[in-house]
Formats: structure tokens, C-alpha cells, sequence
């Protein structure tokens, strides 16, 4: 089956790719993430999260995106850490 | 130090300032960055968009949505998703989009703090390239390119306003709103020293604030408020404790007969 994956990671993907039936959430997104650490992600099916044992469909369109993108002053980062 | 050596120093710096990669703004998105910055009194963020042909040759700035205070600023998870869903049905790749963050900082230094490089780090260590661009207040830039393949390096960058480059005029209503969809503007106040202050000080998050109504205010005083019930409902979740003042103050005083 295919569906449509967006993932800034590694050189970045915004296309179909073609997917066993059966693959879940968290089998996708180990196999399309360099570093797989679910918490620095937000990973979305059809623009909605998703818990990690949901099982794609054909024509899903998931999106991985990153999570906590912060900035701060000098100064505020030393009271805050 | 002799004239001869301070030349010869000089000399390698502007040699080693011409190595350097740059990054370029077209006068558009140069004007739209400042404009943003320009538009509260608090830090923003967002993402570069560039050319296609050109990957550091920035021709928007978007943001989304984020809680801002003077000193910090945090992007909401969704709307950073909703923006990547966007630029992918818009025909752009994430490499024009998704690799350049931004974001000012209030005072006059642009170097970046622990806090931005976490995140360089932790969001864009994985990336193939990925670009940390930040504007001060008071004018001055800092931008890195950090290659996370092969032989992986990181580099300062030259910024540069590229006036060669064709440029559509100043868009303010339509910044004016981005603006106003996008930032929810914080009061922040820095934790004290002493523990027992800080314990129930912390962070005191006061939700628009009057001189960001008086920003926005002075920006446009006919336009309507943005009303996304969502996001504000995002905040009544997810905002930090707001201690009222008597809290604060019965807190004090209840911790000042703890002994030591």
C-alpha cells in the first residue's frame, strides 16, 4: 500500500512511499527515522496524532515532525536550567 | 600589540569572514523578519522559507503559532505540523521550509543561549543541514550552518540583504495578522536568587499583557482579534501556574517559618 510520509529528518521527505499491510505507527516511523526517539516528535496520521500501534492504511498521508522548538535569552536559560 | 601583527590578525579574520557560507534575505523577507520583530515586545520565532534553487536564499519568513515572553519563545507542536502540512500542499520540499529556524532575541546580543542550542541540537542534530538564524533588537545577527552528514562540521555564516534579487513591496496587513494568529505574548519574570524566593517564584506567566495590547493596538486599531478557541484553550491547558500576588505573598510568609 502507499501513503504519503513528511519528515524533515535526514535529507528530508515530503512523498508516497510504499508500506507492508499491517505496519503501525511505531514500525514506520522507526524505519524512516535516524534517530528514533518518539518524545522529540510529533508524529501525525491524516493531520491528527495517533497512538504508536495504529496500523496505516493506503492513502494515509503521515507527517514527523519535530517537538519543544525553543529559544531564549542568555540569561533566561540560566535561571531557567 | 604591534601595528604589523594587529594587520596580519585583521587581515586572517576578514580572510576567514570570506570562507564563511551566507545566507541571504531578499529585501521582502528581510523587511517581513524585522517588521515581526519589531511587532511586540517579546522574542519570536519561525521558519525560513527559501528558493528552491537556492536554499539559503530566504524569500519568506512564516511563523507559527508560540507563547512568547522577552526572553523566550516556544513553537506550539501542532502548528508546527500544521505549517510543514501547508508548505508540503503548497509543492515545497522540507529542505526549503524546514531547515532554517529563527527566532530575535530583545537586547542587543544575538549569540545564542543554552536554550538554543539544545534545540539546534535536540530538533535539527538530524537533519542533513540545518541553519540557527537569530536577530537582536538592537540590530545585530547571528546565523550557523551546522552539516550533519559525512565529515560533520559547523560554521558561522555571513548574512546578507540580497537587493539584487527581485522583491514585492512591504505587505504589513498581512504580517500584521500573521502576527497577531500567531504570538501570545507572555509577561516573564526572572526567578530570584534565594531558593526559597525562586520555590515560589518561578515563572510567572501573565497572559497578554497591556503593553502587548498597546502593541498591537498601535500596529492596528481597527483589525479584529484573532479568535482561534483552540488555541486559546491550548493555553488554559498547558500554561505555566500563574501565582496571583497574595499567593505569592502567603506562600512568602509561609515559608519564612520554615527554619533555615
Amino acid at each position: 500500500m502507499r501513503l504519503l510520509c513528511i519528515n524533515n529528518d535526514g535529507a528530508g521527505f515530503a512523498d508516497y512511499v510504499d508500506v507492508t499491510e499491517g505496519t503501525t505507527v511505531r514500525q514506520f516511523f522507526e524505519a524512516h527515522i535516524v534517530t528514533p526517539n518518539p518524545a522529540n516528535y510529533l508524529i501525525r496520521v491524516n493531520r491528527q496524532p495517533v497512538a504508536q500501534d495504529q496500523i496505516l492504511c493506503d492513502g494515509d498521508r503521515i507527517s514527523i515532525t519535530p517537538t519543544k522548538i525553543e529559544g531564549a535569552t542568555g540569561a533566561d536559560s540560566m535561571v531557567r536550567r | 600589540m604591534s601595528k604589523k601583527k594587529r594587520t596580519r590578525k585583521s587581515s586572517r579574520r576578514r580572510h576567514r569572514r570570506s570562507e564563511r557560507p551566507t545566507i541571504r534575505f531578499t529585501p521582502y523577507a528581510w523587511a517581513k523578519l524585522l517588521y515581526l520583530r519589531d511587532a511586540g515586545d517579546t522574542e519570536i520565532g519561525g521558519f525560513a522559507v527559501t528558493s528552491p534553487d537556492d536554499l539559503l536564499l530566504v524569500e519568506d519568513v512564516c511563523l507559527v503559532r508560540q507563547q512568547c515572553t522577552a526572553v523566550t519563545v516556544e513553537f506550539d507542536d501542532a502548528s508546527v505540523a500544521d505549517f510543514y502540512d501547508e508548505q508540503v500542499d503548497a509543492g515545497r520540499k522540507p529542505e526549503q521550509f524546514g531547515r532554517i529556524w529563527l527566532h530575535t532575541h530583545p537586547g542587543a546580543s544575538a549569540e545564542p543561549s543554552s536554550t538554543d542550542e539544545e534545540t539546534f541540537n535536540r530538533c535539527f542534530g538530524s537533519v542533513e543541514w540545518a541553519v540557527m538564524f537569530i536577530l537582536a533588537k538592537g540590530g545585530k545577527s547571528y546565523a550557523r550552518l551546522r552539516i550533519n552528514v559525512g565529515p560533520q562540521s559547523t560554521q558561522e555564516m555571513n548574512v546578507e540583504v540580497d537587493y539584487s534579487q527581485p522583491f514585492d513591496a512591504s505587505n504589513a496587513a498581512d504580517w500584521r495578522r500573521e502576527f497577531k494568529t500567531n504570538i501570545r505574548q507572555f509577561r516573564w519574570r526572572k526567578s530570584t536568587a534565594s531558593p526559597v524566593e525562586a520555590a515560589c517564584d518561578g515563572f510567572d506567566f501573565d497572559p497578554v499583557s497591556n503593553t502587548h495590547e498597546q502593541s498591537l493596538n498601535r500596529l492596528d486599531a481597527g483589525s479584529d482579534q484573532s479568535g482561534d478557541e483552540d488555541w486559546y484553550d491550548y493555553f488554559s491547558f498547558n500554561s505555566e501556574p500563574l501565582f496571583l500576588d497574595w499567593e505569592e505573598e502567603k506562600c512568602n510568609s509561609l515559608l519564612s517559618t520554615i527554619p533555615g
